[in-house]
C-alpha cells in the first residue's frame, strides 16, 4: 500500500513538470512584448534591448523556463508591474479565497448530490428518480455563469436576501458567511446536479450485480443491503468528484468574477483583461497545480477504498 | 490472446546440477508421407516484469516435432502448458526466440515478415467463436478480408467466399449476418471457413471445439475431418480435451509446461501410454478439467496443479506430480527416447539401465 | 439483440444417403430450410441504432430541437426581423414583448431576437467543429498509442495525461489568452482541450479489441498494421468515440460561451451570446428578463444536445 502511495506521487511528478511547461510555453506565446510595461516610450531600441536582457528576455525559450520554474519552486513567481506586488503576494490572499469557496461548494454539493443520487438509484421508477433526474439534467447543462447571473439576480435582486458583493473574512464572520451563501449556492447545485446522476448510475449498475440477489437470499435486510451497494458504487463517484472540484476550480474565474469574491478567479479574470502576464502565469500555474495534487489525493483514497483500482496499479 | 501466458516457466537449468536435454529428432519410424512441417528444438520465451525484477519465461521448450501431409497432429496438454504460445509460433505470430521451422523444405524465418506463400499456405483457427469474428463485420467481409489482402480481385473473392461457406456447411445467404446473429456452432463455422479462403495447404487449430457444446462438437470435428480429405489439408490440431484429440489425429505429442513428454500414434498412445502425465490424463478422463483436481491417484505431493512458471521444479518438470518419482528425476532431465516405432518419451522411467524399462 | 429465428445447421452431408428418395427427402428439406434463412436479413448497425433511437420519445424530442436550432441559425440572415448589428440607444432596454422586439432590446438598443438568431450560428460553430476535429485528432492518437504501445504509446499518452491534468475551463483560459479573442482561436482552445479525453477513451478502447482473437487473424492473413488499424479496429473503437464525443457539443457550446463571457471570445460586437451575457449583466437589476435571455438560450441548447445524446448513447449501447 505504501508503495503504490509513493509509485503514484512519483508519477504525478512529471505530470507537475508538465504542467509548468505548458502554462509557460502558452504564456511565451502571447502576442506583445513582455517588457512593454517597463519601457518608458522614448526609450531608443538599445535602452530596450537593454532592458530586455536584464529581464532575461533575450535567453532561448528553455533557460527561461528553468529559471522561472526555480524561481517558482522558491516561491518568487514574479512580479507584477501594473499592480506593483508580488505575484506570490497576491495569490496567497486569492488562493484561501478561493479554497475557501471551492471547499464549501465541493462539500455540499457531492454530499447532497450522494444523496439524491442514492434516493434515485434505490427508487428507480418512481417519481423522485424522475425528479432527480430532470435536476441533473439541468445541472450539467447549465453554464455556471448563468445559473451564477440568476442566483443574483432572483436572491439578491428580486428577494434581496443575499449581498451581491464579495467580501471577505477581515469584515467579519457574518458577513463573510452572507456572501459566501450565493457563490457556494451556484458551484454547488451543478456539483450536486453532476455527482447525482453518476451517484444514481453507479448505483443502478451495482444494484442489478449478482451478489445482491445472494445478499438478499442470506437474508439481509434492505437497509442493508443498500449500504453494500452503496460502498460499491463509491468509486465512480469519486472519480467525479475530482473532477468536480476542478470544475469548481477552473470554475472560479466565472463565479468569482460575478460575485466579486476575492479569489484566483477574479484575479486571473483581472489579470487577463489587464494583460497582467505574470500575474496570469502565475495564477494558472496555481490553480493547476492544485488540481493536479486534489487528483492525486482523491486517487489515493480511491485506491484505498476500492481494492480494483490497487490491484490495477501493482 | 494476452501476450504472455501465466504459469510458464523460467528457462533456467541449475548450475552443476541438471542438464538440459539434447535436441533430438522426432520419431524416426519409417514415414512414406514426407513431412510438410517441420519443428526443431524451438523455445519461446517472454520477458515479464514482476514486482520490480525482469523475468524470462519459457513458454515453449526445446519442442521437436514433425507433421506429415495430410495427416492430423494432435498436441495435447493442461492449460499453460504452452500449447497456444505453440500454435502462435507455427503460425508466425509470435516469433520464436531459437530453433528451426521448416514448411515444405524450406526454412521460415523465425522473425520479420513471413514470405506471402507461407502466410497463405498456413492458416489457424482460433478458440473462442465470438472474439474471433469482428463483431462489426459481415460474415462474407470476414472471409473475405485475407483475400483481399492478398490482392485477389473483387469477383474472385467473391466466387470464394460463396465457395467456402458452402464447404462448411453454411447456407450461402449468410454471408451479409453478423456474427451476433449466429449461434457459436456456426460461428466456429465461419471461422473455419474464413482460415479455408486462402486455400491453405496447413490448419492450426487451437481449441478449435473447446467452447462448443457436445453435440455440436461432433458435427464440427465431422466437419473437419471431411473438409480434411476434400482438400488434403494437414491439421494441427491443439486441445485439452482427450477425447476430442483421439478422435481427430493420426499422431499425438504430449506437452507439458512447454516441453514434450511423449509423442506417439493415437492409437498407441490410447493403448500404451508411457509418459506418467499421460497415464495420468488419461485416467482422469471423462472430467479432464484443468480447473477440477479429483484426480483417482491420491498425490502426496506439493499441490495437484501446474507449477507456478517463476519456479519450476528442477530436473524433470512433472516430478512434482509424478506418482513414481524418483531420486534421479530432481537432479537430471530426462532425454526423449524411443521406446518403440514412432514412440518417444521423455522419462527416465524409461532410461537405459532403468527399472522399470521393460 | 435482434435474435430472430435461426435455423438449424445443416451439416455438410446433410442426408448424403446414397438411396434417391432419400436423397430427395433431404433436397426438398435443404430448401425449406434456406427459405427460412432468407427471412433472417442482416441489419446494418446503423440502420438498428437509428431504429432504436426513434423509439426514445424524449430523445426525438430533443433532436427535433436541436434540428430547429441548428436551422434557425443557418437561415437567419432570411428570418431575422432586424439586423443584429445595428441599434439605436433610444430604444436600449427594451423588455421583452415589447411590439417589434419580441425579446427585447440590449443596452445598445440592437434587437435581441435578431442578435440571438445570428449569435446561434456562433454558437453553433463553437460547438460542432472543436468537438468534430477532437474526435479526429483524438481518436488517432489514441489508436496509434493503443496499437503501439511501447515508448511511443507511453509518451502520446503521458503528454496527453498532462493537458488533461488541467481542469477544462482554465486551459481554454489559458490558450485562449495565448491566442488572442475571436472565434477561431476559441475553437482551435476548446479543440486541444477536448483532444487528451478523447485519446483516453480511444487508447482504452484500442487496447479492449487489440487483444481479440479476430485482430490476431486479420494479423495472419499478412495485413500490415495500418489496414488493421483502419479496416478492424477503427470500426470497434468508433461506436465509444461516437457516445463519448456526442456529449462534448454541449459542453463545447458552454466553454466557448464562457469564453465569450470573459472576453476573449468573439470581439464585439458580434452577437456571442456567453459576450451579450457579460454586457448584459450590469443591467441585471434593473431589466432583468432582457438580462436573462441569452443565458436562457445556452442553457436551452446545452438541454437540447444533451438529452439527444444520451439517447444516441442508449441506442448505440445496448447493443453487442
Amino acid at each position: 500500500m505504501l508503495r503504490l502511495i509513493i509509485r503514484r506521487i512519483l508519477m504525478a511528478v512529471p505530470i507537475l513538470i508538465g504542467v509548468s511547461i505548458i502554462v509557460f510555453l502558452l504564456m511565451s506565446v502571447v502576442p506583445g512584448d513582455p517588457e512593454a510595461g517597463l519601457v518608458p516610450d522614448d526609450a531608443t531600441p538599445a535602452e530596450r534591448a537593454a532592458i530586455r536582457h536584464q529581464l532575461g528576455l533575450d535567453q532561448p525559450l528553455p533557460i527561461r523556463y528553468v529559471h522561472w520554474a526555480v524561481s517558482a519552486l522558491h516561491g518568487d513567481l514574479g512580479y507584477s508591474t501594473l499592480r506593483r506586488r508580488e505575484v506570490s503576494d497576491l495569490l496567497q490572499q486569492a488562493w484561501g479565497n478561493t479554497f475557501v469557496l471551492a471547499a464549501v461548494s465541493a462539500i455540499f454539493g457531492i454530499a447532497l448530490g450522494l444523496l439524491l443520487g442514492y434516493l434515485a438509484g434505490t427508487r428507480r421508477g418512481k417519481i423522485v428518480d424522475r425528479v432527480v433526474s430532470i435536476f441533473s439534467l439541468g445541472g450539467l447543462s447549465i453554464p455556471s455563469f448563468f445559473l451564477a447571473i440568476l442566483l443574483l439576480g432572483v436572491l439578491s435582486g428580486q428577494l434581496r436576501l443575499f449581498p451581491s458583493g464579495g467580501a471577505t473574512f477581515d469584515e467579519g464572520w457574518g458577513v463573510a458567511i452572507q456572501s459566501l451563501v450565493l457563490p457556494v449556492l451556484s458551484g454547488a447545485m451543478i456539483t450536486m446536479a453532476i455527482t447525482a446522476r453518476v451517484t444514481r448510475a453507479a448505483i443502478v449498475d451495482v444494484f442489478s450485480a449478482d451478489f445482491v440477489e445472494t445478499l438478499r437470499a442470506k437474508g439481509l435486510t434492505e437497509f442493508g443491503v443498500r449500504m453494500h451497494v452503496l460502498r460499491n458504487a463509491i468509486s465512480p463517484v469519486l472519480t467525479t468528484s475530482g473532477v468536480q472540484i476542478g470544475a469548481l476550480l477552473g470554475g472560479s474565474v466565472l463565479v468569482e468574477t460575478i460575485f466579486r469574491w476575492p479569489g484566483m478567479g477574479l484575479l486571473l479574470y483581472t489579470a487577463i483583461s489587464t494583460r497582467d502576464l505574470e500575474v496570469v502565469q502565475g495564477t494558472t500555474l496555481v490553480i493547476a497545480l492544485t488540481f493536479v495534487i486534489i487528483n492525486l489525493v482523491v486517487d489515493l483514497v480511491q485506491a484505498a477504498i476500492d481494492p480494483r483500482v490497487r490491484g490495477a496499479v501493482s | 490472446m494476452t501476450e504472455i501466458p501465466e504459469n510458464t516457466m523460467i528457462n533456467t537449468t541449475e548450475p552443476g546440477l541438471a542438464v538440459a536435454p539434447p535436441p533430438v529428432e522426432p520419431p524416426s519410424a519409417t514415414l512414406p508421407e514426407r513431412p510438410l512441417m517441420e519443428l526443431l528444438n524451438v523455445s519461446k520465451t517472454f520477458t515479464v516484469r514482476s514486482g520490480g525484477k525482469r523475468l524470462t519465461l519459457s513458454a515453449v521448450d526445446g519442442v521437436s516435432l514433425r507433421v506429415r501431409e495430410g495427416k492430423t497432429l494432435g498436441i495435447v496438454g493442461e492449460s499453460g502448458c504452452g500449447k497456444s504460445t505453440l500454435a502462435r509460433v507455427i503460425t508466425g505470430l509470435h516469433s520464436a526466440t531459437s530453433g528451426e521451422m521448416i514448411f515444405d523444405r524450406a526454412q521460415i524465418p523465425a522473425t520479420g515478415k513471413r514470405p506471402k506463400d507461407v502466410v497463405q499456405q498456413m492458416q489457424m483457427v482460433f478458440q473462442d467463436p465470438s472474439s474471433a469474428l469482428n463483431p462489426r463485420a459481415t460474415v462474407g467481409e470476414s472471409i473475405a478480408f485475407p483475400l483481399r489482402v492478398q490482392g485477389m480481385s473483387r469477383k474472385e473473392v467473391d466466387a470464394r467466399v460463396t465457395k467456402v461457406i458452402s464447404d462448411v456447411g453454411l447456407p450461402a445467404s449468410y454471408s451479409g449476418s453478423y456474427p451476433h446473429q449466429l449461434s457459436g456452432g456456426q460461428r466456429q463455422r465461419v471461422n473455419i471457413a474464413r482460415a479455408l479462403a486462402l486455400q491453405p495447404r496447413m490448419v492450426v487449430l487451437d481449441e478449435a471445439v473447446s467452447a462448443l457444446d457436445k453435440s455440436i462438437q461432433a458435427q464440427v470435428l465431422n466437419l473437419l475431418t471431411d473438409l480434411q480429405r476434400d482438400y488434403n489439408l494437414t491439421y494441427v490440431f491443439i486441445s485439452h480435451d482427450l477425447n476430442v484429440v483421439e478422435y481427430i489425429s493420426d499422431e499425438v505429442v504430449v506437452l507439458y509446461l512447454g516441453q514434450v513428454v511423449e509423442h506417439a500414434p493415437a492409437k498407441e498412445l490410447w493403448e500404451n501410454p508411457q509418459h506418467p502425465y499421460t497415464k495420468l490424463l488419461l485416467s482422469s478422463i471423462p472430467s479432464m478439467d484443468p480447473d477440477d483436481s479429483t484426480r483417482d491417484q491420491p498425490l502426496d505431493k506439493d499441490s495437484s496443479e501446474i507449477p507456478s512458471a517463476i519456479n519450476p521444479p528442477s530436473g524433470c518438470r512433472f516430478r512434482t506430480r509424478c506418482p513414481m518419482a524418483m531420486e534421479i528425476c530432481a537432479q537430471q532431465a530426462p532425454a526423449p527416447i524411443e521406446t518403440s516405432d514412432g514412440h518417444l518419451v521423455a522419462c527416465h522411467l524409461y532410461t537405459e539401465g532403468s527399472q522399470a524399462a521393460a | 439483440m435482434t435474435e430472430t429465428f435461426v435455423p438449424p445447421l445443416l451439416p455438410k452431408s446433410f442426408g448424403a444417403g446414397v438411396d434417391p428418395v432419400s436423397r430427395a427427402a433431404a433436397e426438398r428439406r435443404k430448401e425449406e430450410w434456406n427459405a427460412a434463412v432468407e427471412s433472417v436479413k442482416a441489419q446494418s448497425f446503423w440502420a438498428e441504432t437509428g431504429k432504436r433511437f426513434l423509439r426514445n420519445r424524449t430523445g426525438v424530442v430533443a433532436a427535433a430541437i436541436v434540428v430547429a436550432l441548428a436551422l434557425s441559425a443557418i437561415l437567419a440572415p432570411l428570418i431575422s426581423p432586424y439586423d443584429p448589428l445595428i441599434g439605436q440607444p433610444v430604444d436600449r432596454l427594451k423588455d421583452i414583448g415589447t411590439p417589434g422586439h419580441i425579446l427585447g432590446t440590449d443596452e445598445q438598443g440592437r434587437d435581441m431576437l435578431s442578435r440571438i438568431l445570428f449569435g446561434g450560428r456562433l454558437s453553433l460553430l463553437a460547438g460542432f467543429v472543436p468537438t468534430v476535429a477532437a474526435a479526429v485528432i483524438g481518436t488517432l492518437i489514441g489508436v496509434v498509442a493503443g496499437m503501439v504501445r511501447g515508448v511511443v504509446g507511453t509518451v502520446l499518452m503521458r503528454f496527453m495525461d498532462m493537458l488533461y491534468a488541467f481542469p477544462a475551463i482554465l486551459l481554454a483560459i489559458a490558450v485562449g489568452s495565448a491566442l488572442g479573442a475571436g472565434l477561431t482561436n476559441t475553437i482551435i482552445a476548446v479543440t486541444i482541450v477536448f483532444i487528451p479525453p478523447v485519446a483516453r477513451v480511444a487508447e482504452s478502447s484500442t487496447r479492449r479489441v487489440v487483444v481479440q482473437e479476430f485482430i490476431e487473424a486479420a494479423r495472419l492473413s499478412g495485413a500490415s498494421r495500418a489496414r488493421i488499424a483502419w479496416s478492424q479496429i477503427l470500426p470497434n473503437v468508433l461506436n465509444d468515440i461516437i457516445v463519448y464525443a456526442s456529449g462534448l457539443v454541449g459542453v463545447a457550446m458552454i466553454i466557448a460561451a464562457s469564453l465569450s463571457f470573459l472576453g476573449l471570445g468573439s470581439a464585439p460586437p458580434a452577437p456571442e451570446w456567453g459576450y451579450m451575457l457579460n454586457s448584459l449583466r450590469g443591467e441585471l437589476f434593473t431589466t432583468p428578463l432582457v438580462t436573462i435571455v441569452p443565458g436562457f438560450f445556452i442553457f436551452l441548447t446545452s438541454v437540447a444536445f444533451n438529452l439527444a445524446s444520451d439517447a444516441l448513447r442508449e441506442a448505440m449501447d445496448s447493443r453487442l
